[in-house]
């Protein structure tokens, strides 16, 4: 995983989640500060150097979206994650507006929100320019455009090329379905159908049929991952 | 009761306001008539009197005292100007010649323009008329006044006065009955219209205004008060609908949740038992978030104005990523899917949102569809995006009813979905000003949405 800093803000008034997203995160490995009002998680986004900051979007004192604005005025950059009981349509866009870098709706579960949180801090890590890509035996030429595992050439239509391609950047890493929709189709809502599971489906038939392991795996009820047998 | 209504009513307080204005005017026109009556009627005696003086006062600079009584005497003598009145006296007001026996004792120290009246003029006349006359004082001191009576005049004046009264009070008491008879109308029907509404406050929206057939704006305002009541009862219907489906939805998977839950509890632990039943149970609490999210969503959309983020999409483009997208999901059914489109068809609207309700018309296509079918998404210059399809179709009876939430046809029970996808169908098209047309295909449906021309 990615190592540097590993603190993260958690701004979020109910005591109950709260205290969920503390453990769940901590047995992730990170260490998380809690600020469970605005005020608090105002001065403390601004004193500390986190690598991600998750706030909820209703919070007592002062709203989420506030918090962020006024962050963002003091020149703190800190990746910011929403989340949010609301619901999606409008929030999404003036949440991002507001200076948030991702946005999930409540409820959700715990692995997505690990996901992403993970997704913000590479984020701002690594940013290196790679032209081929490797994970196992598999092989992707950024440039050609083509696939290769164990040295044979798989045929991808150039939207299944660039779903394999976002989960081997995010390699070991669970990257939801919505993520996957947002990156690979630009596309802003999670899809109530089955669709993307279908899609990703083909991907990996071509890619793991008859191969010595699969490579790409299904986390159940969130997402997909891409890593190789240790 | 209802006069009580009428005269607390806001249009006969205007009535009134405007009557009085209305007087207002009227009575400085007819005082403008009359004052201009009086002194045209008064101007014309005053030179008639005028005229007479400078002709006796001509005679006097030409022929002296004496030529002037011979005159004078004339005058009366003849009779020439009717009511006409002279007195000619000397320094001490002696009557030299005159027939007005004295002079009156008022006029001894006036000049030029005077009223007045004196007993001694038509002593047996029954009201004793008013004298205008001229006093000139002579140069050797005698006392001339020529005069006229002016009763005429000051009938003439009385009678103007009097009728411009009478018309002042006729136009006063007619508008006063208009204005009462007008607003008595006005709150009759207002009075229909609140003795409805609280009848609906009291007891459910089941009550109607009552028309009265003659097309007038009240009518119309009945008729459109009466619609709107019609389409909120509809969407109250609906809304109960939804609610009670909500609820059975809910209750379906959370009942299954439960029970399996209290068995578990009832048994001994067991590791792989439990598994599963942790796995199971997140997986229909998953399906129920999601009819949760579709619920809020589609609410979401019909509720927000959105069309501010509007911009403008390509539908082609749109077109073909979902059949992309949906290009594996076809092949597990063996279904054939296809898009057929022009270059570049812009409309204005939301992508995600488009996208969102092309996609769940294409995943109903193959769903429903026939097994190994033929799914195609056409799109057309003029802004029509169509879903075709060769499956089972929908029966016409049944076209109405599938936009409606969870609504589920008879044919389609067994498989998985929740009676959503259409509603949001429906509901992105409605915020598009979108037409939605659905066409048999037979075998199969053509689904389509058109578009209004897209703004530039």
């Amino acid at each position: 995983m990615v190592g540097g800093r590993r603190r993260i803000l958690i701004i979020e008034d109910d005591s109950e989640t709260a205290e969920q997203l503390v453990d769940y995160l901590s047995t992730s490995g990170y260490q998380v500060d809690l600020a469970s009002g605005g005020k608090d998680g105002l001065s403390r986004g601004s004193s500390a150097d986190y690598a991600v900051m998750a706030i909820d979007r209703m919070l007592p004192d002062i709203d989420g979206l506030a918090i962020i604005r006024r962050l963002r005025e003091n020149g703190v950059v800190t990746p910011a994650l929403i989340i949010s009981a609301l619901g999606e349509i409008d929030d999404r866009v003036r949440g991002l507006r507001a200076g948030g870098d991702d946005y999930l709706v409540k409820p959700f579960a715990f692995t997505e929100l690990l996901a992403r949180i993970e997704a913000l801090a590479r984020r701002s890590a690594t940013v290196v320019r790679e032209t081929v890509l490797r994970v196992g035996d598999l092989e992707l030429d950024l440039v050609a455009r083509t696939v290769s595992r164990g040295g044979r050439n798989i045929e991808l239509l150039p939207r299944e090329f660039q779903v394999l391609e976002y989960l081997v950047r995010n390699e070991g890493h669970i990257v939801p379905r919505a993520m996957l929709l947002q990156h690979v189709w630009d596309l802003h809502f999670d899809p109530t159908t089955n669709i993307i599971d279908v899609y990703v489906g083909r991907v990996r038939r071509k890619v793991d049929s008859q191969q010595a392991y699969p490579l790409i795996h299904t986390v159940r009820g969130v997402g997909f991952c891409i890593r190789a047998p240790c | 009761m209802l006069l009580a209504k009428t005269l607390r009513s806001s249009t006969f307080k205007w009535a009134l306001i405007w009557i009085t204005v209305f007087g207002a005017v009227v009575a400085v026109l007819f005082s403008y008539v009359y004052w201009s009556t009086v002194a045209y009627v008064q101007g014309r005696s005053d030179r008639a009197i005028a005229a007479e003086h400078t002709i006796l006062r001509k005679i006097y600079d030409d022929t002296g005292r004496g030529g002037l009584i011979g005159a004078v005497k004339d005058r009366i003598a003849e009779r020439l100007s009717e009511g006409g009145v002279y007195i000619l006296t000397d320094p001490s007001f002696a009557p030299l010649a005159a027939n007005l026996k004295v002079w009156p004792s008022t006029l001894r120290d006036s000049t030029g323009w005077v009223n007045f009246t004196t007993r001694e003029w038509k002593p047996d006349a029954p009201s004793r008329p008013t004298l205008r006359a001229m006093i000139d004082a002579l140069p050797n001191g005698d006392h001339l006044l020529v005069g006229k009576e002016i009763d005429d005049l000051d009938e003439v004046t009385n009678k103007i006065k009097t009728a411009f009264l009478w018309v002042i009070a006729l136009i006063f008491v007619l508008a006063g009955v208009a204005s009462i008879s007008v607003t008595r109308r006005t709150v009759g029907r207002i009075e229909a219209i609140n003795t409805t509404s609280q009848a609906i406050m009291q007891s459910g929206l089941g009550k109607r205004i009552p028309l009265r057939a003659t097309r007038d704006e009240w009518d119309q305002l009945a008729g459109n008060l009466n619609s709107m009541l019609e389409r909120i009862e509809g969407l109250m219907a609906e809304v109960k609908q939804v609610s009670d489906n909500v609820a059975h939805d809910l209750r379906t998977p959370l009942t299954r949740m439960r029970g399996r839950l209290e068995k578990a509890h009832a048994q001994q632990r067991n590791a792989d038992h439990d598994q599963s039943l942790i796995d199971d149970t997140i997986s229909d609490l998953d399906a129920v978030l999601r009819m949760f999210s579709s619920l809020t969503r589609i609410s979401q959309i019909e509720a927000g104005d959105r069309t501010s983020v509007f911009r403008s999409v390509n539908l082609s483009e749109i077109a073909t990523e979902v059949v992309e997208l949906f290009d594996a999901a076809a092949e597990d059914k063996s279904a054939h899917l296809a898009a057929i489109v022009d270059q570049r068809v812009l409309v204005t609207g939301d992508r995600d949102l488009l996208f969102d309700a092309v996609a769940n018309l294409v995943d109903n296509a193959i769903k429903y569809g026939r097994e190994a079918g033929r799914v195609t998404v056409e799109v057309t210059r003029n802004g029509v995006i169509s879903v075709i399809d060769d499956g089972p179709g929908i029966p016409i009876s049944e076209r109405q009813n599938v936009f409606k939430r969870f609504y589920r046809l008879e044919q389609s029970r067994r498989t998985p979905g929740n009676g959503l996808g259409l509603s949001l169908v429906a509901a992105v098209a409605r915020l598009h000003g979108a037409g939605i047309e659905m066409v048999d295909n037979a075998p199969g449906l053509k689904f389509r949405l058109r578009f209004p021309p897209a703004r530039s």
